[in-house]
């Protein structure tokens, strides 16, 4: 039976979505690059990519199916701040990252990978830690993804969960196989377009079939003062304050932001990312109004799952044709971020697992490419099993944020700092992981003055923060007085208060924990690093 | 003031995608002129 709530294209109809979608998007990269024999290029493109493809790859690999619903449900939860705590802090993972992405660039102009650039700095084992970290974290990102094609399937057409998960599956495997990169990042520019021209048109249509303005005001009457603030300090601290934590950890551990890091031309790397920023900012906290939207119409969640919000919302006031055109910006978004991920995870593992570990010294580029290609079907499998059946290992994401947070510190260092040594790398990231399960699955119950020190290590984290996004954009000097001036603040602040949120307390912990281990070993250490080595250690596989 | 909070996104949403496909074709021709694949 029909549930009345949503409403519900035909089986032919949303086939031709669904094909028409993928089939365009397969001719489009057809087309547009042929198949791939070059590894480099498999993985990096030219490494010239133009400020347009660039600008467009970024924002749309960072948009993915979650985005839209994450934003639309904290617009609805927290209200007039809501969609801005989600899409301004993850546009600003984009903004910050690209300091330190011109940095990678100069240091290892023909990298590929990140942990490339680790496993030339320190070795292997600091390689692995970031690479398995990718691997987890992207195959966790496919699992999502298909996942929310099936649930948007099974939501609005008679199609069963699998079905929308398996033409996900296979629609985006098809058009990246061949070419890799060159066509994730081409497809990304086709599915952009499409993805700002439908937001562009329904966000102001929704808006006006609402009622407007006046119809939207009345909302402020049914919600709460919480809701009405726009400084509200529950939306801060349960949305806003983790988010932003996360920002720099996402940008660094992230495979699918540094491939593209090290493909756009290296000049062009400033103005892609802050177009990338504006992109991503505009389409996702736009979205985001959808939440708050609903909220103020008085709108409640169909069987209480804020997952249903958007499409009830456009069930609700727009016409069959435009809710055609929502399908299509949901399974866009979350094909390009799938194309990517499988564009990452092939990097992975013909860079980092492959070339530098198993080859040991004699690479088989034929070999190398079939490899990369066996991942992205293996990946997509795994993705499809896992999404198939609705297998819980979200708790895993938890572990790679973490991972990533404590990541953060010591890769920026090793880059800059010529003492940062590969014990201080590996004991900080071990140190901070550990002290994060401590904290964020509260082994030791969080009391006295345990729960004291660890706020204290929290402040230093959130020093940590500050500190590094300004040292991205100023000097050291500067980056230090601002994260030592915010480190004290927090230490005052969090004082006998963070303990009681241990998701950001585990969070700022992780920075923390990893900066005095790394900053610690690192001053004991009479080692020095001639950066010039990383260049030469590492070079183009197709030469 | 809340329609402006709402409607400015899309307005951001499209100066940005003019931007995009602007400088998209500009690489285009600028491939094409030069004999190369764009990316």
């Amino acid at each position: 039976m029909l549930d009345p709530v949503f409403y519900q294209f035909s089986t032919s109809t949303t086939l031709i979505l669904l094909i028409g979608f993928y089939g365009l998007t397969f001719l489009f990269s057809t087309l547009a690059s042929k198949k791939s024999s070059s590894v480099d290029g498999y993985m990096v493109a030219n490494g010239a990519v133009g400020f347009g493809i660039a600008a467009a790859s970024m924002t749309a690999t960072w948009i993915w199916a979650a985005s839209f619903y994450g934003a639309a449900s904290s617009g609805y939860q927290y209200g007039l701040s809501g969609a801005m705590h989600y899409g301004f802090w993850g546009a600003l993972m984009i903004l910050f990252i690209y300091p330190y992405g011109q940095r990678f660039r100069e240091l290892a102009p023909r990298a590929r990978t990140l942990a490339e650039i680790m496993q030339a700095r320190h070795g292997s084992s600091s390689q692995l830690i970031l690479a398995v970290s990718n691997l987890v974290g992207s195959v966790i990102s496919l699992m999502v993804n298909f996942t929310a094609a099936g649930a948007l399937v099974s939501v609005l057409t008679p199609l069963s969960f699998e079905v929308g998960v398996l033409i996900a599956g296979i629609g985006v495997l098809s058009y990246t196989l061949w070419s890799g990169f060159r066509a994730s990042i081409l497809t990304d520019f086709a599915q952009v377009v499409a993805m700002m021209l439908v937001a562009i048109v329904l966000i102001p249509w929704i808006y006006f079939n609402m009622g407007g303005s006046e119809a939207l005001s009345q909302g402020f009457n049914i919600i709460t003062a919480e809701q009405a603030d726009f400084f509200s300090t529950k939306a801060i601290l349960e949305q806003g304050a983790p988010f932003f934590v996360a920002v720099l950890a996402y940008g660094i551990g992230n495979q699918t932001i540094a491939q593209r890091l090290f493909a756009v031309r290296k000049d062009l790397i400033k103005s892609s990312f802050i177009t990338a920023t504006l992109g991503y900012g505009s389409i996702v906290i736009g979205l985001g109004m959808l939440g708050m939207m609903a909220l103020f119409m008085g709108m409640t969640p169909h069987e209480g799952d804020l997952n249903n919000l958007i499409p009830q919302v456009a069930s609700a006031y727009l016409p069959p044709i435009a809710i055609g055109m929502l399908f299509i910006l949901v399974i866009g978004s979350l094909s390009s971020t799938a194309d990517s991920d499988l564009s990452a995870l092939s990097a992975i593992v013909m860079t980092d697992i492959y070339a530098k570990n198993l080859a040991k010294g004699k690479i088989d580029n034929k070999k190398m490419l079939l490899l990369g290609r066996i991942t992205m079907i293996v990946a997509t499998a795994l993705g499809l099993i896992l999404a198939s059946f609705s297998l819980d290992i979200l708790v895993m994401l938890v572990f790679v944020g973490a991972l990533w947070g404590t990541l953060v510190f010591p890769v920026i260092a090793s880059c800059y700092w010529d003492r940062v040594t590969n014990r201080a790398f590996l004991s900080a990231v071990l140190g901070g992981l550990i002290l994060f399960c401590l904290v964020r699955f509260e082994w030791i119950a969080l009391i006295g003055v345990w729960a004291s020190s660890l706020e204290l290590i929290a402040a230093v984290g959130g020093g940590t923060v500050i500190g590094l996004m300004f040292f991205g954009f100023t000097n050291r000097n500067v980056a230090l007085i601002a994260g030592s001036i915010v480190g004290v603040l927090c230490a005052f602040y969090f004082h006998d208060f963070l303990r009681d949120y241990t998701v950001l307390l585990g969070s700022l912990v992780a920075y923390g924990a990893s900066t005095m281990i790394c900053t610690a070993i690192s001053l004991a250490s009479n080692e020095r690093f001639d950066f010039a080595l990383i260049h030469e250690r590492i070079q183009h596989f197709d030469d | 003031m809340l329609s402006l909070y709402i409607l400015i996104w899309p307005v951001i949403s499209a100066a940005v995608l003019f931007v995009i496909v602007r400088a998209f074709f500009k690489d285009m021709a600028e491939a094409k002129r030069e004999e190369r694949d764009i990316v």
